[in-house]
């Protein structure tokens, strides 16, 4: 009996043979392991997506959601309030709205890369992508200075799962719970003394003439700190994997890095950081002869979608000259990632710096650990040779 | 299922049968059809999904939200009164056959 258990640790390092079985046999399948309906063809995905009003997201979108979410942030709420919670941030995070990032994710890069000159081998994530996207973000919101190192790891950790008790551990719903503290602080401290910055704009917005309520302000900026650094880090690994993982592209990219946005593109699409997220089945709805009932959890499986052959010819192939449109490594529809250009240009940055730097980066043979997680995939640790 | 007929800024149409409740940049950029980017995934943000919609189609289109319209101020090809995002305008029965003309760009 086929079964898809996204709590185990082989899912964690090679979800991909278990999407093809499912979009070829089992498009609408209920698994008893994550007890929640998967849709795992990129047409099935895209039509969830397309139709908020019967795949909701207000009953969180994370699989395993945590305490208190569901309802109070961007990515947790439905339209008419989701519309008018995302307009208050989203003309700070366009394109033109960031070329101002672009200096500073320059030198911030510059500065990781320096202190990594004269190795032969480094941890990418601990040495590169986890340090470069905290200082960004910090840069980027005006986070207040703490240990910088501690809010990057309780950000890894508050996403991720207790593979045995399926469920968040004490220690990932600690990590949770110490955001919340930093993101509080943060708010009383910018209600007081507003800034510039997105989070003062955000915090003292109004809708319709009322003042955000508390909950929604506190969690989504949770929530914006969390996806910035995670997101970003974890994706930025999965990028330099692959390049790591094929010489012929990274020698492209040396040669020609304006081929770096081609790289990026194709790697949300092959190998997104971003796996799967879930949504709420609203209206009976019945789908490759299943019936999926009102309260039905479903998981929409991006990293799936993003390998079906209909959309995708040879999916299973990273093609750096694919420059695939349509994939779904940033979601889609009203909930579609907001940290779209945030994410493309520090991506962006980082390679061309990396490759600067460090033009023959190459893999090491490695048994990679990977981040025990219900939505997100990327290693805990990736070694390269300079 | 509903047709739309895309037509590229040099004037090549290419006519495509789209599922009910796609959207219009999703036929596109799912079937290889140039001319529309999508680059924010659908959500409304990033323009580079501008069209311009024939006029017999445009009284029947559904009314533009107060985002839309905003984004459509930041297009890289001109603005026009037909001026439309294709990720905001799913096909449907009623819409069967409409017209889609692309800009010359969208970065
Ligand atoms: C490459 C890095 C990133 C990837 C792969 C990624 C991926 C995603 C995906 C797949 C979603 C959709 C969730 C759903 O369907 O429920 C999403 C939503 C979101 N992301 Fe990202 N993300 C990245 C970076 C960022 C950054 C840097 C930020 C902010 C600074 C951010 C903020 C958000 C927010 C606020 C949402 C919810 C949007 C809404 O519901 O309207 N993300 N992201
Ligand atoms: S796809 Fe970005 S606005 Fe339409």
């Amino acid at each position: 009996m086929f079964r898809f258990n996204p709590y185990s640790p082989e899912i964690d390092a090679d979800p991909f043979p278990a999407y093809a079985t499912l979009r070829a046999e089992y498009p609408c399948f209920w698994s008893e392991d994550a007890e929640m309906w998967v849709l795992s063809r990129h047409k099935d995905i895209v039509m969830a997506l397309n139709d908020w009003e019967t795949f909701s997201s207000a009953k969180g979108n994370l699989v395993n959601e945590l305490p208190g979410r569901a309802g109070s942030t961007l990515g947790t709420t439905d339209p008419p309030r989701h519309d008018r919670l995302r307009a208050l941030i989203q003309k700070a995070v366009t394109k033109r709205a960031l070329a101002h990032l672009m200096a500073p994710a320059q030198s911030v890069a510059q500065k990781h890369l320096e202190a990594l000159k004269g190795r032969d081998q480094f941890d990418f994530v601990a040495e590169f992508s986890s340090k470069y996207t905290v200082d960004l973000i910090v840069y980027l919101f005006d986070l207040p200075p703490a240990d910088l190192e501690i809010v990057r790891d309780k950000a890894v950790m508050m996403v991720q799962t207790d593979p045995v008790t399926r469920q968040k551990g004490p220690e990932h719903l600690a990590a949770y719970e110490w955001m919340r503290e930093y993101a509080a602080n943060l708010v009383q401290e910018r209600k007081k003394n507003p800034g510039e910055d997105l989070l003062s704009q955000f915090i003292l917005s109004e809708i319709d003439g009322d003042k955000l309520k508390d909950e929604e302000i506190l969690l989504t900026v949770t929530t914006l700190i969390m996806a910035g650094i995670e997101s970003l880090s974890g994706f930025m690994t999965m990028l330099i994997k692959n390049i790591t993982d094929h010489p012929e592209v990274r020698e492209a990219l040396v040669a020609n890095p304006d081929l770096i946005p081609d790289a990026i593109e194709e790697s949300l699409r092959f190998n997104t950081s971003a796996q799967r997220f879930r949504r709420c089945v609203m209206k009976e709805t019945t789908l490759h002869g299943q019936t999926m009932k009102p309260g039905d959890f479903v998981i929409l499986a991006y990293g799936s979608g993003n390998r079906d052959e209909e959309v995708f010819p040879n999916a299973d192939v990273y093609d750096l000259s694919r420059k695939p449109k349509g994939h779904l490594g940033f979601g889609g529809g009203v909930h579609a990632c907001l940290g779209t250009a945030i994410a493309r240009l520090a991506c962006k940055v980082a390679v061309e710096e990396l490759l600067k730097a460090f033009p023959n980066l190459s893999k090491v043979d490695q048994e990679l650990r990977w981040m025990p997680s219900t939505n997100f995939r990327s290693p805990l640790e990736l070694q390269v040779k300079a | 299922m509903p047709t739309v007929n895309y037509v590229s800024f040099d004037g090549q149409s290419t006519q495509l049968e789209l599922a009910e409740g796609m959207t219009i940049m999703q036929g596109a950029v799912m079937n290889g059809v140039e001319g529309i980017e999508g680059e924010c995934s659908g959500s409304c943000a990033c323009a580079t999904c501008h069209c311009y919609v024939d006029d017999a189609w445009l009284a029947k289109l559904p009314e533009m939200s107060e985002n839309e319209d905003e984004m459509l101020d930041d297009t890289a090809s001109e603005r026009k009164p037909n001026s439309r995002l294709s990720c905001q305008i799913k096909a449907t029965a009623e819409l069967d056959g409409i017209v889609i003309h692309m800009p010359e760009e969208q970065e």
